[in-house]
Order: C-alpha cells, then sequence, then structure tokens
C-alpha cells in the first residue's frame, strides 16, 4: 500500500481548517439535545442550547428555529417529541427574540406539516404537542407580549387550525404563567438592556426578510434605536416609576391587612402574595439607587419606601409567630400617591417597535376549502420560485434553504387579503419585553434572607426570625418555597443542601427538583429525602449534592439552572429558574 | 410574478446576485455614490439617518447596495447589517487628512468582526477632486491592509462621485474577486 492516500483520514498539506464555527456549534448543540439515544427530553442540554442563543443572538434564533422546524417533522417520533420539548424551553428562555422567530409564516407552516386537511379522529402524541404548543402561545405572547403585534401569524395559524376542526387541549394557568409578563422591579439599565436586544432582533429579521415594507419599517426602527437613546432612557425611568407605583399600592394594601385585628383578615393568600411581590422586588431598591444616585428625588423616596417595607416585612413575620402584640408597635406608613394620569399614556409610547403596520404587512389567513390541494395553488410567487430551485442548474445549499416554509396540507398563504386584526395597546406590562420570568422569580444573585434586604441598618429593630440566615432563598411562589444552604467543601466543590417548603394549603406530590450546572462542573445529587409534603410543611423535603470542579472565582458568578415540577390536587405546576449562587 | 420570472431565466443565465454593504465615516460620500450609480446623477443628499438600499446591475451581476449612514451613534448599529454580506466597501474622503485615523479604527473594528471574516474589502478613497485629496495609494499605505490582512482579497481605489470614476472600476473589481454561487 504505497498510496499516501489509502487511508480514509489522513493529514493533508493544506492546514485542517475549522468550518464555519458557529453555525455549526449552534446545529450540533440541537441536534445533541434531540438525538434517538436520549431516554427522554434532556433539559441541561436543552437549556444549553437556550443559553447559547441568548449568548450569540444574531442569526441564532433563526437558525434555531429553521433547525428544530426540520426536526419536528423528522420521520422518528422520538426525535420529533425531543425537538418539540426543545422548542418549549427555547420559547420560554429565549424571548423575543425566538418569539420573533417561531411567529414566521414559514416556521409555522412547516410546524403544521403532519397536520391533514381534516382532522384525523384521534390526534398522534406530537399533534397534540403542537396544538398545546399554538394554544400555549396563543393565550401568552400573543395577548400580553409588548410586541404583540409582530405574532400575528401564530394567531393566523391558530384561527386557521380552529377553522379547519382542530381542537386545542386547555391550559393551564401555571403553564401560562411562565410566558406571561412579570411585574418585576427592573432597574433603568436592564429595562434598556432587554430593549436594545429585542431592537437589533427586529432590525435583523427586518433587513433579512428585505421587502420594500420590511425596510422601511428597519428605517423607522433604526432612527429610533440611534436617535433616541435618550428617549429610552427617560421611558426607562418612567418604567420605573409605574412599576414603584404599583408596589407601593401593594405595600398599602398589605398594611391595611395587617392592621386588622381579625387573623382571617391576614393570613390568606393575598397577603401572602403581598409580603412576596414586596421580598422579592426589595433587593433591587439598591441596584436602582445605584444607577440613579443623582435623581435625588427618587432616592429619596426609594429610601423612604424602603423602610415601609422592612417594617411590613417584620411586621408580617412577627404577625405569623403569633406575637402580635409586638406587630401592633409598628405602623407602617403609608406610601403609595394618587395614581399617576399619565402612566397611561406612557406605556403607549414605551411600546417603541410596535408598529402599526397592520396596512402595509397585512396578514393572511388561507382558508379556502379543499385543503389539500390549496397549498400549491395559493402560494405565492415567492413560493414557486422555490418549488422552481430544483430546476436550477446549481443546485446550492442555499436552494435547499428556500424551500423552508412551504409546509404541508394548512399553510398561512399570503395571496389572499388579510382580515382586519384589531390590536389594542392596552397592556400595562409593555416593558416586560421579554416576558420570560414567571412572576413569583426572585431575582437573580439576591441572597434573601430573613433580614429581608436591610441597608439601612439600624432602622428595623428586631430581625425576624422565620430563616435562619445560613438560608439563601432560591424561588418562593404560592405554593412552594425553595431554599438552598451553600457552603465550599474545598477549593473546588460546593456543598449544596435544598429545602422545600409546602406554602399552600394542600399537599404537595410526586415533587421532582431537577439541577443543571455549568458544562464544566460535575453535579452529584443525594436522593430527594421524599417527594410529598403535607399543607404547610416546612422544610418537608430536602436533597443534598455537591457541585464538583467549581474553584472560589469571584469575579465569576456560578450560575445553576432549577425546574420543579409537582401536583397539587392532581393539577402539575412547574417551576423553573436561574439562580446566581452566591459567592462562598 | 414577472420578476421571479425574470429571476429564473437571471439563474438560467448564469447571472449572480450579491449583497454589498458600503460603510464609511459620516461625510464621506456613500450615499452620492450608490446614486450616482442607480441613477446615474448627482442627487445631493442630506447626511443619512438610517440606511439606503439599492439594486445595481453591473455586467450580469445584480449587487444590492446597502448604504448605512456613518454618523458616530449609527456606528454601533452596523453590525446589524453584516449577516450575508459578500463585500465590503468601505468609503473614505481622502481630503479629511485629520479623520483618516478615526476612519481607519472603524474599518478593522469591522473586519474584525466573525461574520466579515470572508468578505472581500474595497476601498474607495473618495474626493480624488478636491486638490488636496490623497492619492489611493496614500490612502492604502496609511491603513496598512497588505500587513493586517491576508484571508481576504482586497484593494484600494480612488474615485469620484460626482464624475464617476473609479465607480465602476470598482465594482468590476469586486465581480472579479467573488465566487459567489448562482442564485
Amino acid at each position: 500500500m504505497s498510496h499516501p492516500h489509502s487511508h480514509s483520514i489522513y493529514l493533508s498539506e493544506a492546514p485542517v481548517r475549522k468550518p464555519q464555527a458557529m453555525g455549526n456549534s449552534l446545529l450540533r448543540k440541537i441536534q445533541r439535545a434531540c438525538r434517538m439515544s436520549l431516554a427522554e427530553p434532556d433539559l441541561a442540554l436543552n437549556l444549553d442550547v437556550a443559553d447559547y442563543i441568548n449568548e450569540k443572538q444574531g442569526a441564532a434564533p433563526r437558525d434555531a428555529a429553521i433547525a428544530l422546524a426540520k426536526l419536528i417533522n423528522n420521520r422518528e417520533s422520538h426525535v420529533a417529541i425531543f425537538a418539540l420539548s426543545l422548542l418549549d424551553v427555547l420559547v420560554k428562555n429565549c424571548g423575543y427574540p425566538f418569539h420573533l422567530q417561531i411567529s414566521r409564516k414559514e416556521f409555522l407552516n412547516e410546524l403544521v406539516k403532519r397536520f391533514p386537511g381534516h382532522p384525523p379522529l384521534r390526534y398522534s402524541k406530537i399533534q397534540r404537542l403542537i396544538l398545546t404548543a399554538l394554544e400555549e402561545w396563543y393565550q401568552t405572547i400573543c395577548k400580553h407580549s409588548s410586541y404583540k403585534n409582530d405574532m400575528s401569524y401564530i394567531r393566523d395559524m391558530h384561527r386557521l387550525l380552529k377553522y379547519k376542526g382542530y381542537a386545542f387541549p386547555k391550559i393551564s394557568e401555571s403553564d401560562l404563567a411562565v410566558l406571561k409578563p412579570s411585574n418585576r422591579l427592573k432597574t433603568a439599565s436592564e429595562i434598556q438592556k432587554e430593549q436594545e436586544i429585542a431592537q437589533a432582533a427586529k432590525l435583523e429579521e427586518l433587513i433579512r426578510r428585505g421587502k420594500p415594507e420590511d425596510l422601511r419599517e428597519a428605517n423607522k426602527l433604526m432612527k429610533i434605536m440611534a436617535g433616541f437613546k435618550e428617549d429610552n432612557a427617560i421611558q426607562a425611568k418612567q418604567a420605573i416609576s409605574s412599576e414603584l407605583n404599583k408596589l407601593k399600592r401593594k405595600a398599602d394594601l398589605l398594611n391595611e391587612m395587617l392592621e386588622s385585628k381579625d387573623s382571617q383578615n391576614w393570613d390568606n393568600e393575598t397577603t401572602q402574595e403581598l409580603h412576596s411581590a414586596l421580598r422579592v422586588a426589595q433587593p433591587k431598591f439598591q441596584k436602582i439607587i445605584e444607577e440613579e444616585q443623582e435623581d435625588d428625588t427618587l432616592v429619596q423616596d426609594l429610601l423612604k419606601f424602603n423602610d415601609t417595607v422592612n417594617q411590613l416585612l417584620e411586621k408580617f413575620s412577627l404577625l405569623k409567630n403569633g406575637d402580635s402584640n409586638a406587630a401592633s408597635q409598628i405602623h407602617p406608613n403609608h406610601v403609595s400617591a394618587p395614581l399617576q394620569q399619565s402612566s397611561g399614556a406612557l406605556t403607549n409610547e414605551i411600546n417603541l417597535i410596535d408598529f402599526n403596520d397592520l396596512d402595509e404587512t397585512p396578514s393572511q389567513v388561507n382558508n379556502t376549502n379543499g385543503a389539500g390541494t390549496s397549498a400549491g395553488a395559493e402560494s405565492s410567487a415567492n413560493d414557486l420560485l422555490c418549488d422552481l430551485t430544483d430546476l436550477s442548474i446549481s443546485n446550492t445549499p442555499s436552494a435547499a434553504q428556500t424551500s423552508f416554509g412551504l409546509g404541508g396540507d394548512i399553510v398561512l398563504g399570503s395571496s389572499q387579503p388579510a382580515p382586519p386584526i384589531t390590536t389594542t395597546n392596552s397592556s400595562n406590562n409593555t416593558l416586560d419585553l421579554l416576558g420570560l420570568a414567571s412572576p413569583q422569580q426572585p431575582t437573580n444573585g439576591q441572597a434573601l434572607n430573613g433580614n429581608g434586604f436591610d441597608f439601612l441598618s439600624g432602622l428595623s429593630t428586631t430581625s425576624s426570625t422565620t430563616m435562619t440566615p445560613a438560608r439563601t432563598l432560591v424561588s418562593q411562589s404560592s405554593n412552594l418555597k425553595i431554599e438552598f444552604t451553600i457552603s465550599r467543601e474545598s477549593d473546588s466543590v460546593i456543598r449544596i443542601k435544598s429545602f422545600f417548603s409546602n406554602l399552600s394549603s394542600s399537599s404537595i406530590s410526586n415533587l421532582v427538583f431537577l439541577l443543571a450546572v455549568p458544562k464544566s462542573m460535575a453535579l452529584k445529587l443525594q436522593p430527594q429525602s421524599g417527594n410529598f409534603m403535607i399543607a404547610n410543611a416546612e422544610d418537608g423535603i430536602t436533597q443534598e449534592g455537591t457541585i464538583e470542579n467549581a474553584s472560589a472565582n469571584p469575579s465569576k458568578t456560578l450560575k445553576v439552572k432549577w425546574k420543579v415540577s409537582y401536583f397539587i390536587n392532581s393539577t402539575q405546576f412547574d417551576e423553573t429558574a436561574v439562580f446566581t449562587l452566591p459567592n462562598v | 410574478m414577472g420578476s421571479s420570472i425574470s429571476k429564473i431565466m437571471g439563474k438560467l443565465f448564469g447571472s449572480k446576485e450579491m449583497k454589498i454593504l458600503m460603510l464609511g465615516l459620516d461625510k464621506a460620500g456613500k450615499t452620492t455614490i450608490l446614486y450616482k450609480l442607480k441613477l446615474n446623477k448627482i442627487k445631493t443628499s442630506t447626511p443619512t439617518v438610517g440606511f439606503n438600499v439599492e439594486t445595481v446591475t453591473y455586467k450580469n451581476v445584480k449587487f444590492n447596495m446597502w448604504d448605512v449612514g456613518g454618523q458616530q451613534r449609527l456606528r454601533p448599529l452596523w453590525r446589524h447589517y453584516f449577516p450575508a454580506t459578500t463585500a465590503l466597501i468601505f468609503v473614505i474622503d481622502s481630503s479629511a487628512r485629520n479623520r483618516l485615523e478615526e476612519a481607519k479604527e472603524e474599518l478593522y473594528s469591522i473586519i474584525g468582526e466573525k461574520e466579515m471574516e470572508n468578505v472581500v474589502l474595497l476601498v474607495w478613497a473618495n474626493k480624488q477632486d478636491l486638490k488636496d485629496a490623497m492619492k489611493p495609494q496614500e490612502v492604502s499605505d496609511f491603513l496598512e491592509l497588505e500587513k493586517n490582512l491576508n484571508n481576504q482579497p482586497w484593494c484600494v481605489i480612488g474615485s469620484n462621485a460626482l464624475s464617476g470614476q473609479g465607480l465602476v472600476e470598482g465594482l468590476s473589481w469586486i465581480s472579479n474577486n467573488t465566487d459567489v454561487p448562482k442564485k
């Protein structure tokens, strides 16, 4: 064998070239998360894809959506199911840039390729999952997102399927909650950051589409992005003050309820919710104060409000512990100002890239009868061109791409006049651009312990005793509280013990807690102490684990992702978020 | 429909189409060049806030030319126009010696981006009609492209948007130095 190329692997003269890194590593990650050999959808792998997209932005959300649409139509139903589970994770974690991609007509047409023109007697699992996803989007991002006008094709597809006779499953409130905008208090820089990401995603999408009306929009948007930075800052500030006003009203409400002598009036779900809303928001106060130092009025106002919140939290915990005498000594101030007249008008203006463009880019529903044939006949000139790409002399890779979005029997066409869609700008939550955090979710990276967040030391006279200080609150919803104790065992090993408490008045069953750490580290979890908690059980379930290879590095925060699912009265609840471990 | 048929015909007869991104500092003459090429007219333009895009066909090649405003506050947005770019045209006001350093910095920050790694680079040393304009060679030396670029073809051509001098040469150079798949 003297021929140098007789082996299939050999080093050639030319340097080994890495193929285009970005696109392929995204696709590799997606394929890994959807590979057949998996036993079930792998949350850690899915979240890894979400992280990657959030970091890269640019073309990543689009590439991911296209790849997923193909996998969803894979012949292996396993692969399709994994792809749908990954799709769900991306929709919930990648925010507007990804929502923009799933609302493309081409994507939606691919998504429903498995749907015949007439509904089958019984839906396949994949069809059910797709219907569930569409219904979830329809109920959430199509209604509540600040950019709901960009989601019109999802509404159209939903309507089209309904028209064809498909029935959508009912979605539980808790599943919807994840995609609903949160009323989380954010600092000005956070608001602007979110706005910039969303605007950039929109601009790139418009440039990619490149139709005249898209380019007009892109030009408008660019002016806003470049010229109105100041405006963005002002609007962010107004958003903060409107969010603060909401919080203040909550504080006053809680205050009134706690004044009541009758324990029925303060020991209920509403007070719990108000209490946790305040607690979760409090760590943001300091951040806002740091960012808005020059704004003396705001700072003073916030300091005063913080006092009140501290008093309220303390009073609440005293009452909880049955010490109503001490509690009655505390009289928090009334804080909320009269409702600001301007806030309604403002929220509309904040909606910077909600173009009222329905005349320019009408959305269409292809609702001819005889669905089987409508796809070909109704497709636009563009689609015709796609059909013909096979005839062209050079079959470039992009030719394969252009056939994307032709769909199956059910398609959103583009050659019919649109039914008018009325849109209103009524949402007050217009600034929750990405709308991905669940309302109960605590702020990342803030350790909340029993003292709340007491940066004005000395103002609260006694510290509350509900928790030991070493505990860090990870999450608190109306049902479940999760806390960690975190300690460093050695230079590279962190020990975590998690405590679960049932805050609801029913028992929690089948609780499963999942944790994911960065790939460079190894996670070892002991089995949970159980998966059942009676009503109001404190620390009803615990679990211990270690993170290895986590060296102490104060400049790099360690983030973990967690997901918990459980049942209350046979209804399933899911909660998930990212948690930043405090430095230990 | 008519346009799609002509696109198909174009495919059969091997015309190609490419995205050209035209960038540069403000007042370099990007918009004037664009409309000189498109309309063969001098369109007095105000500073571009946003972008212009026109299709210029030259020798069977369709150039989709994107001219993005060059004012300081628009520059951070340039990167959104990078995807799918075949060639970058960087326009320089050859008479503004005091802004050459700034132009050089911007140029290098563009071609340092991953997405722009493989694009063909044409520099138009514009405003050659002005008498204190630097010659293309001087501009080229200043930009030190020879030293710093080794992966991609580049070229500095003197141009005068008013007379059209250098413009067709530039497009022709791009066309000869790109091998885009026929679309």
